[in-house]
């Protein structure tokens, strides 16, 4: 059937050109990357390297402190996901397993934290970590991040446990293990993929953060990977091939966390909304 | 969780008294168990402490500044920050007095309604194109994961790049392709950098809203449209008499939490215009930015974070309804 194959043809090649369109930025991104700096300059421009340039990976690390806002970036990341699992896994195990009075109270509060992001609440953020004492510190950006996604968290943990059947926690529990105990030694260990899935997105989320740290972080000991980019926005020009170099290697590592979580991605931000 | 509120309402109609009474034997049934009766009295005293590490931390860094940001709002602050007791509307009316809030709030609007309703249409064909299965599926899923991970920050820089007025890719590609005959200056003028921009908007907003509405498709049984052609309906037909109306609430979701994000959006706009020339491309996400941590205007920051976040308490009220209403029906 001619009309058949043309209905197939015609969704390989969209697709495929939606793949490409998608891809577009970031294969300029890794191009420009690769340029010198007089041909990033140069007219009229290129579209591939004349010459391939890798010295600019190696000359990032003398340009700005990179060494030290990845540090930062990562404590930040890894930081903000322990707070937030911290405070996530104890409530999203309650709410999985019992009714309580003011539990629907409680999930209105998380639904309502899920709907602003950090900066409408700025001016207000800004004082809170003033009076805390945590300006240019990485701990205000940590406390930030992991509040931020606890409706994430919360939303797919509890749709995690609730798939675990409680039998073996009461089984735990007649063997004379705590609550507590039962939930570290039993639940937890079945839980592991949605706990990594809420590991990963916090990550994700924190290291891409940009608003806050921006505002509140003013010393390059506690800057962040994506303020420290900024530094290549100069006064002038851009120092676009060191910018693309260096958001190269802030990209990647997201890149691979994100695609790892795919298919819970979804879930885990849409199940305030979506009950099955 | 239902069962408290609905002992609480006296005006329940039959219908609703009904399904009442089955809860309550679904839990008389429950309870004649005895382990699960003792599970139940051990947790009732406890609950509240396995929510108060999460509860404290929303408190702390959500609710708190929430009130502060009020307070701010009717209050006069000097440069260095120190409030300097009420001073009852004066920021309010200080912002409905420049025009620029309404410049702001229009491209607001504007911004999030084209990002949000041509992503969504956008994403409604990948959606639909995704769930056919073809050689190559699994990569092209995997390049519409990449501009979600990607920090924002970063794709506007590389937009801004692409549009750039001497070396840019797009002027350089379209030169090559003699689409154009001089270099275009995307970035400078407002009728063409802030739909530049709104087109970048829709480029990172349309992965999540694929892959929600991608979710809600692969769950509508296949058996549904095997039955329709059978009764002969056409591949619009299906479209419009089956998928469509089952993918009524991955649409309303994605479109609810869409408009809340793009309406928040910061860096796409900070990144490639700073809202210039004169605010012309500011919303009121980067007016508040300036007005707060350039202008030192922190009350009259705080006064558009108080109209934003009402706004968008809009939504979220509505939001909340469609989903509790969706749970009790």
């Amino acid at each position: 059937m001619p009309y058949f194959k043309l209905w197939k043809f015609s969704t390989l090649i969209i697709a495929y050109l939606l793949c490409i369109m998608l891809l577009f930025p970031y294969v300029v991104m890794l191009i420009t990357s690769l340029k010198s700096p007089s041909e990033v300059y140069n007219i009229p421009p290129t579209f591939l390297p004349t010459e391939w340039t890798f010295s600019n990976f190696v000359d990032i690390w003398q340009v700005i402190p990179l060494s030290t806002y990845i540090l930062n970036t990562i404590w930040i990341a890894a930081g903000a996901t322990i707070v937030a699992l911290l405070c996530s896994i104890p409530a999203a195990y309650v709410l999985s397993r019992i009714n309580f009075r003011g539990k629907r109270l409680y999930l209105y509060l998380v639904l309502i934290t899920q709907m602003f992001s950090p900066i409408v609440l700025l001016v207000g953020l800004y004082r809170v970590i003033h009076w805390l004492g945590l300006m240019d510190s990485v701990w205000g950006l940590i406390l930030v991040n992991a509040a931020f996604t606890q409706a994430f968290a919360i939303w797919l943990l509890t749709g995690y446990f609730s798939t675990i059947p409680r039998e073996l926690e009461q089984a735990a529990w007649i063997d004379g293990c705590t609550k507590f105990q039962a939930l570290r030694k039993v639940v937890l260990p079945l839980a592991v993929p949605g706990i990594i899935t809420t590991v990963i997105f916090v990550f994700v989320m924190a290291w891409n953060e940009f608003v806050v740290a921006l505002t509140i972080i003013s010393s390059d000991e506690s800057r962040p990977l994506t303020v420290g980019i900024h530094a290549f926005f100069g006064k002038f020009d851009v120092q676009w091939q060191y910018l693309f170099a260096t958001s190269l290697v802030a990209v990647i590592p997201v890149v691979i966390l994100f695609l790892a979580i795919e298919k819970y991605l979804v879930s885990g931000l849409t199940s305030g909304g979506v009950k099955d | 969780m239902d069962g408290d509120m609905r002992k609480r309402r006296d005006d329940m109609d039959g219908d609703k008294r009904k399904r009442r009474d089955m809860d309550r034997d679904k839990r008389k049934r429950r309870d004649m168990d005895g382990n699960k009766r003792k599970h139940w009295d051990e947790w009732l005293s406890s609950p509240y402490l396995w929510i108060l590490p999460s509860l404290l931390l929303m408190f702390i860094v959500i609710f708190i500044p929430i009130v502060e940001l009020f307070m701010t709002s009717f209050s006069t602050i000097s440069l260095a920050g120190v409030r300097k007791g009420f001073n009852g509307l004066d920021n309010y009316v200080a912002i409905f007095q420049d025009d620029t809030f309404y410049l702001v709030l229009k491209n607001t609007l504007v911004w999030t309604i084209f990002v949000v309703g041509i992503s969504t249409a956008l994403s409604m064909g990948i959606a639909v194109l995704l769930n056919r299965k073809f050689p190559g599926r699994k990569i092209v899923r995997a390049a519409l994961i990449v501009p979600w991970a990607v920090s924002l920050i970063i794709t506007a820089a590389i937009w801004k790049w692409i549009l750039d007025y001497n070396y840019g890719t797009f002027n350089y590609l379209f030169t090559k392709l003699n689409i154009i005959n001089e270099n275009i200056y995307w970035l400078a003028n407002p009728s063409l950098s802030f739909p530049a921009m709104i087109g970048v908007g829709i480029f990172v907003t349309i992965p999540f809203t694929s892959f929600v509405l991608l979710s809600g498709l692969q769950s509508i049984s296949n058996d549904l449209y095997e039955a329709a052609s059978v009764d002969g309906a056409d591949g619009w037909g299906k479209f419009w008499r089956i998928t469509l109306p089952l993918l009524k609430q991955p649409l309303t979701v994605s479109l609810v939490l869409n408009t809340i994000y793009v309406f928040n959006s910061f860096p796409i706009i900070w990144t490639m215009t700073q809202g210039d020339p004169v605010n012309k491309t500011d919303t009121v996400i980067t007016y508040l930015y300036k007005l707060a941590f350039q202008s030192s205007k922190m009350g009259e920051a705080a006064a558009v974070s108080v109209i934003s976040f009402l706004i968008l308490l809009m939504f979220t009220l509505f939001y909340v309804y469609m989903t509790f209403r969706k749970e009790s029906s």
